[in-house]
C-alpha cells in the first residue's frame, strides 16, 4: 500500500515537471498546427544552457531564465527556417522536418558536450519523510517551480492582450486576422514562449536527475503522449495529461516493471486516439 | 456622398478561377443593400473581395473616396468596414466578453465603452458575458459576429448569409435586429439567401448573375418584380439565371 502511495507522489512529481514542456508543444501545436518533434533537441538544449548558467554562478532562476532564452530563441529560428515554410503543404511535412531537427540539435549538443551524463551541482539536503512517504526537498523546490510557471503561463494567457490573442488565433486564424491580429505576430510568440518552456522542462528534469544528449529524446514520447490524452492544441489538457502520464508510467513501475515504463506512452496515444480522438478536454483551447 | 462605390471588381479564390467578373454596385449611408442571387453567382466572393480577405485582380473599390482594393483585411477594418463571415464568425472557445474584446483588438483605447454600449444594445450579451460562445444558440452566435464587428464602430458592414441555419423566427428576429442597427447609423451591405425577407427590410438591392450586378433597384420594386418572385419564390428559373447553379457562392 506504502510503495503504491509512493508512486502516485512520484508520479505527481514527475506529472508536475512533464507538465511544462507539454504545454510549449500543445500552445505551439494550436497556433502553428503541427505536431513539433523538435521539442526533443530543445528540452535537451534548455537543460544544457541552464546547465552551463548554473555552473556559471547564476543562481537557478537566473540558470531557468537562460534555459527559456536560448531554448525559444533557437526553437524560434528553427521553426522560421525549417518548419514553418513546410506548414503550407500540411502538417506532414513540416513534422517530419522537426524530427530531423530534434536530431541536429541533439548531436550539436553531443558533438559540444560529449555522452557523458551530467548533474547540476545543488547541495545535498535530506529526504522529508511523511510517514513513509519520501520526497526531496529539492523535488518540491522544482515542484514549486514548475507550479510556478504554469500559473503565469495560464494567467497570462486568461488576462493579457497578447494571451488572449493567442487563443483567438488558435481558435479561429481567419477571424483573428480579420479582426487585426496578426497571424505571423502571433506564430512567432506562441514558438518563442512554446520553445522556452520546453526548455525549462529540460532543465527541471534535469534538476531531478541527470542530463545528457539523450535527455530531451527519453522525455518526447511522454511529452507528446500527455498533449494527445489532454487534447492537442488544449494547454490546460496538456497539464491533465502530464500528471496522468506521469503517474501511470510510476504506477507501471510498480506492476509491469522499469522496462516498460516507456511503453506507457504509446498506450495512452492507443487509446486516446481510439475512444476520444480529440483527448479528454477536446477542443477547449485554452 | 456615396460610402461604397465598387467598380468592375473582379477576382476569385485562384488566379485561373474568377469568379466576380466585373461586379458594379453602392451603398449610400444610412442604406440597407441586399445582394441577392442564385448559388455559385459569386457573392460571397465578392464581400470577401471587399473586406479584403481576397485580392482583387481589378476594378476598384472605394470607401469614403478612399481607394481600399489590394488593402488587407485589417487595414480594411481600421477604415471602417466590417465583414461578418456567414461561418466561424465567433472565437468559440472563449467567452462571449473576450470575444468582444477581440472584436475591438484594434482600439484597445475604446474598448470597454463600446463592449459596455453593446452590452446596453443586446442585454442578452451581458447576460452570457462569461459563457463560452460555442454554447450559443444559432440566433444568439449571430447577433454576437455583429457585435464582434460593431467593437470596431465601423460605418458599414457586410453580412454574409445571416440568416442561415437559421429557424423561421429567429431569422425574423435577426433581421429585425439589422433593422434596428442599420437605424442607429449603420449601413449595411448583406448576403442573403432569403431573399424575399432581405428585400422587405432593404432599401436596394443587386442581382447577381455570374459574377457581375446584372440587375439594380429598389428593394420593394425588385421584390414585385415577377422574374425575381419566380426565382427566389419558387418558380422557374429565367433566362438571366439559367445554368449558374453551383459552384462557390
Amino acid at each position: 500500500m506504502m510503495s503504491l502511495v509512493q508512486a502516485l507522489v512520484n508520479g505527481l512529481v514527475s506529472g508536475t515537471l512533464l507538465a511544462v514542456p507539454a504545454i510549449g508543444f500543445s500552445a505551439m501545436f494550436a497556433v502553428l498546427r503541427f505536431p513539433n518533434f523538435s521539442v526533443s533537441g530543445i528540452a535537451t538544449l534548455g537543460a544544457f544552457a541552464g546547465y552551463v548558467a548554473y555552473g556559471a554562478g547564476l543562481e537557478l532562476v537566473g540558470s531557468l531564465i537562460a534555459a527559456f532564452a536560448v531554448a525559444g530563441v533557437v526553437g524560434l529560428f528553427f521553426d522560421r527556417v525549417a518548419h514553418l515554410p513546410l506548414v503550407k503543404q500540411g502538417a506532414l511535412p513540416a513534422a517530419i522536418a522537426s524530427i530531423a531537427s530534434g536530431l541536429v540539435l541533439e548531436n550539436v549538443i553531443r558533438l559540444g558536450f560529449g555522452n557523458d551524463l551530467r548533474g547540476f551541482d545543488r547541495p545535498i539536503a535530506r529526504d522529508m519523510h511523511i510517514g513513509d512517504i519520501r520526497v526531496s526537498p529539492q523535488q518540491l523546490e522544482t515542484m514549486g517551480i514548475a507550479l510556478a510557471i504554469m500559473l503565469a503561463v495560464f494567467a497570462a494567457l486568461a488576462f493579457t492582450r497578447i494571451g488572449k490573442a493567442m487563443r483567438a488565433s488558435a481558435d479561429n486564424p481567419e477571424l483573428a486576422a480579420l479582426k487585426g491580429i496578426r497571424p505571423q505576430r502571433v506564430t512567432m510568440i506562441a514558438s518563442f514562449v512554446g520553445m522556452g518552456l520546453v526548455g525549462i522542462g529540460g532543465m527541471l528534469l534535469g534538476l531531478d536527475s541527470s542530463i545528457d544528449p539523450l535527455t530531451g529524446t527519453r522525455i518526447l514520447l511522454s511529452i507528446f503522449a500527455a498533449a494527445v490524452l489532454g487534447g492537442l492544441g488544449s494547454p490546460m489538457g496538456a497539464v491533465l495529461g502530464a500528471f496522468l502520464i506521469g503517474i501511470a508510467e510510476e504506477l507501471s513501475v510498480l506492476t509491469v516493471g522499469s522496462p516498460y515504463r516507456a511503453a506507457v506512452g504509446f498506450f495512452a496515444i492507443l487509446i486516446v486516439l481510439t475512444l476520444r480522438p480529440r483527448g479528454l478536454l477536446g477542443e477547449r483551447a485554452f | 456622398m456615396t460610402l461604397l462605390n465598387v467598380t468592375d471588381l473582379r477576382g476569385g479564390y485562384a488566379a485561373a478561377d474568377e469568379i466576380v467578373k466585373g461586379a458594379t454596385l453602392r451603398v449610400d449611408p444610412g442604406e440597407i443593400v441586399a445582394l441577392i442571387g442564385p448559388n455559385g453567382a459569386g457573392k460571397s466572393t465578392l464581400l470577401k473581395l471587399i473586406a479584403g480577405l481576397l485580392r482583387p485582380r481589378g476594378g476598384q473599390v472605394r470607401l469614403r473616396d478612399r481607394d481600399i482594393a489590394g488593402l488587407d483585411a485589417p487595414a480594411i477594418s481600421r477604415l471602417g468596414l466590417a465583414f461578418v463571415p456567414q461561418e466561424r464568425n465567433v472565437f468559440g472557445a472563449m467567452t462571449v466578453g473576450e470575444n468582444l474584446e477581440m472584436g475591438g483588438y484594434l482600439d484597445a483605447a475604446h474598448l470597454r465603452q463600446r463592449r459596455d454600449e453593446l452590452f446596453e444594445r443586446f442585454p442578452m450579451l451581458a447576460e452570457k458575458r462569461r459563457a463560452a460562445a460555442r454554447t450559443l444558440s444559432g440566433g444568439q452566435r449571430q447577433i454576437l459576429a455583429m457585435a464582434i464587428a460593431l467593437m470596431n464602430a465601423p460605418g458599414l458592414l457586410l453580412l454574409d448569409e445571416p440568416t442561415a441555419g437559421l429557424s423561421p423566427r429567429a431569422a425574423e428576429d435577426l433581421f429585425s435586429t439589422i433593422v434596428a442597427l442599420n437605424r442607429s447609423g449603420v449601413a449595411i451591405l448583406m448576403v442573403e439567401q432569403n431573399a424575399l425577407e432581405a428585400l422587405e427590410v432593404s432599401t436596394r438591392a443587386y442581382v447577381l448573375v455570374q459574377g457581375r450586378a446584372e440587375r439594380e433597384g429598389q428593394a420593394a420594386e425588385l421584390a414585385s418584380d415577377t422574374t425575381i418572385r419566380d426565382l427566389f419564390l419558387g418558380g422557374k428559373a429565367q433566362p438571366m439565371l439559367a445554368g449558374n447553379a453551383g459552384g462557390p457562392s
